[in-house]
């Protein structure tokens, strides 16, 4: 939109400017694909080792009605299990800020949780739980809910004590600080909770599967490696990129559509890339 | 040297003292502080960085705790906080997700009064510090200078006994913070409330105040009262009055003398 006459650059130049943002990894994903596509084919790769891209696709094509109910049985873990992490979470996290003696006896079980390798636990969730959708969205609750905690803790006590001290002079109650002031200023940190936790949550629902379960895309992907069906197993990852990446952006448009107004990319802007 | 029984007292400061302790010493912060403060009056703690002059503010309205002594506002001790007022901060503490107007309103719905009713008061007040037109900026579209207007803005909204402020422009550029000086004393001169305001300038000090309490440091002790008998309102002008340049070197060469400043090291 610039003038003509002072910027005389090539109609090319601005295209590019205007698309380049997504044009740029467009382009190098068609010719990764190229290359892979290239190389399987000249080199005589066997399918079960790894096959073509033009493969998969035909796979994704062909098998769309079964990937698609096995997705939603792990969308559904993952979804519930992700919802039940932020929802005793969050709570956890206040009673942490205000309570020093539930965050004295909390914190040593969150720990240990957090530091044993949950796979560790799935074989207990199955022999408790069985083979249906709890186990999976326990795993996932567990896998999930400390990030939230932390960050959300961290955001909680972010609040300036000078701010604090304001209220206090308006005689502010406990409920109304909350509510008012160190909830919002919790959000840009719980969001960064969120977002690591959305992925985890994903890794969490797939382990479950993987380990015992009847359903989901984890379980798919064990039994096509038994069958040495490695295009399955490619295609179900694929499946998997796909909603990990929609999980993902939908906690980043909800962040946006909450933090849209505070201006926080200034620093980004004015700190020119330090 | 601490004056106290002055007439009609708002605020009697009686024998404060406050000491911080660690695991390993004790800090004298504030040493039996004594001092009467009048209404409508506007008063300033003058002193260099450690006299506990903040800390002195904090618990003279409540929001901390003396180890000795005790406060007494309209002849009411002090245990909890004392909501009747009004504070601006050296930091604004604007909320970044609320407008300018919003922030100011913050006072108005913690308080639970009718926001309705107050927005316009609000608005009033931002025209007043010069920010008209204003009052859907958010907190980072405005400048340092602008984000502690309306920070005053909302210490004043819902017309609080007194006004304190610590040190509410010492984060600004000697330009701005004389705007501020003359601002400040025009809204001060229209409502007349009681004013306190801690400062480590001493041209702030004798620019703005009735009275000028000066402090020692470590511990904070009331050095000496000067009452400042410039005519109001003070104007940029005044500022190169020789009366004015008066009370600022007797300040300074007072500094000297308790040895706040040196010429060698």
């Amino acid at each position: 939109m610039s003038d003509n006459r002072l910027s005389q650059e090539p109609a090319g130049d601005a295209t590019w400017r205007r698309h380049g943002a997504w044009l740029t990894p467009l382009l190098t994903l068609v010719c990764c694909l190229a290359i892979w596509e290239a190389a399987v084919r000249f080199l005589a790769v066997p399918v079960y080792l790894l096959p073509a891209p033009s493969q998969i696709a035909a796979k994704l094509a062909t098998s769309y009605p079964l990937f698609f109910s096995e997705t939603l049985s792990s969308v559904a873990s993952i979804s519930a299990g992700f919802a039940a992490a932020v929802i005793v979470g969050i709570p956890a996290a206040t009673l942490m800020i205000y309570s020093e003696w539930f965050r004295r006896s909390i914190y040593p079980i969150l720990l240990t949780a957090q530091v044993l390798p949950k796979v560790a636990l799935a074989p207990l969730f199955i022999v408790w739980f069985g083979f249906g959708l709890l186990p999976k969205v326990l795993m996932t609750f567990l896998i999930s809910f400390f990030p939230i905690v932390i960050d959300t803790l961290t955001g909680l006590n972010s609040v300036r004590p000078e701010s604090l001290m304001l209220l206090r002079s308006m005689g502010a109650s406990r409920w109304q600080a909350f509510w008012k002031v160190r909830l919002p200023s919790a959000l840009p940190s719980m969001f960064g909770g969120f977002k690591i936790a959305i992925t985890f949550a994903v890794v969490g629902t797939i382990v479950a599967e993987f380990v015992g379960s009847d359903h989901g895309l984890g379980y798919i992907l064990v039994l096509a490696r038994g069958n040495l069906d490695t295009v399955t197993v490619f295609a179900a990852i694929l499946w998997l990129v796909a909603i990990a990446f929609l999980y993902y952006f939908a906690v980043e448009l909800l962040e946006w559509l909450l933090l849209k107004r505070r201006g926080s990319n200034r620093s980004h802007e004015l700190g020119a890339g330090l | 040297m601490a004056k106290t029984g002055q007439p009609n007292p708002i605020i009697s400061i009686r024998s404060i003292s406050k000491t911080y302790r660690s695991r390993s010493n004790a800090v004298d912060a504030l040493r039996d502080i004594s001092f009467d403060i009048v209404k409508g009056e506007f008063v300033s703690f003058l002193g260099p960085s450690g006299c506990g002059k903040s800390t002195l503010m904090m618990i003279l309205v409540g929001l901390a705790k003396a180890d000795g002594g005790e406060i007494l506002i309209d002849g009411r001790r002090i245990d909890t906080p004392f909501t009747d007022v009004g504070i601006v901060f050296q930091n604004p503490e604007l909320l970044d997700w609320r407008t300018a107007l919003k922030n100011i309103l913050l006072q108005i719905e913690i308080r639970r009064l009718p926001v309705q009713k107050y927005s316009e008061r609000a608005r009033e007040l931002l025209a007043q510090v010069g920010l008209a037109g204003f009052d859907d900026r958010y907190p980072h579209e405005l400048s340092g200078g602008m984000k502690q207007r309306v920070a005053l803005c909302r210490a004043l909204i819902h017309d609080p006994e007194i006004l304190l402020m610590d040190e509410p422009f010492g984060a600004l550029d000697a330009l701005t913070r004389d705007q501020m000086n003359s601002d400040l004393q025009r809204i001060w001169l229209d409502q007349r409330k009681t004013a306190v305001l801690v400062t480590h300038s001493i041209d702030e000090a004798v620019f703005l105040s009735d009275r000028i309490v000066v402090m020692t440091p470590r511990p904070g002790t009331v050095a000496e009262v000067i009452s400042i008998k410039l005519p109001r309102p003070r104007t940029v002008e005044s500022r190169n009055t020789p009366e004015f340049n008066e009370y600022v070197a007797g300040i300074r060469r007072y500094f000297f003398s308790l040895g706040v400043l040196k010429d060698e090291r």
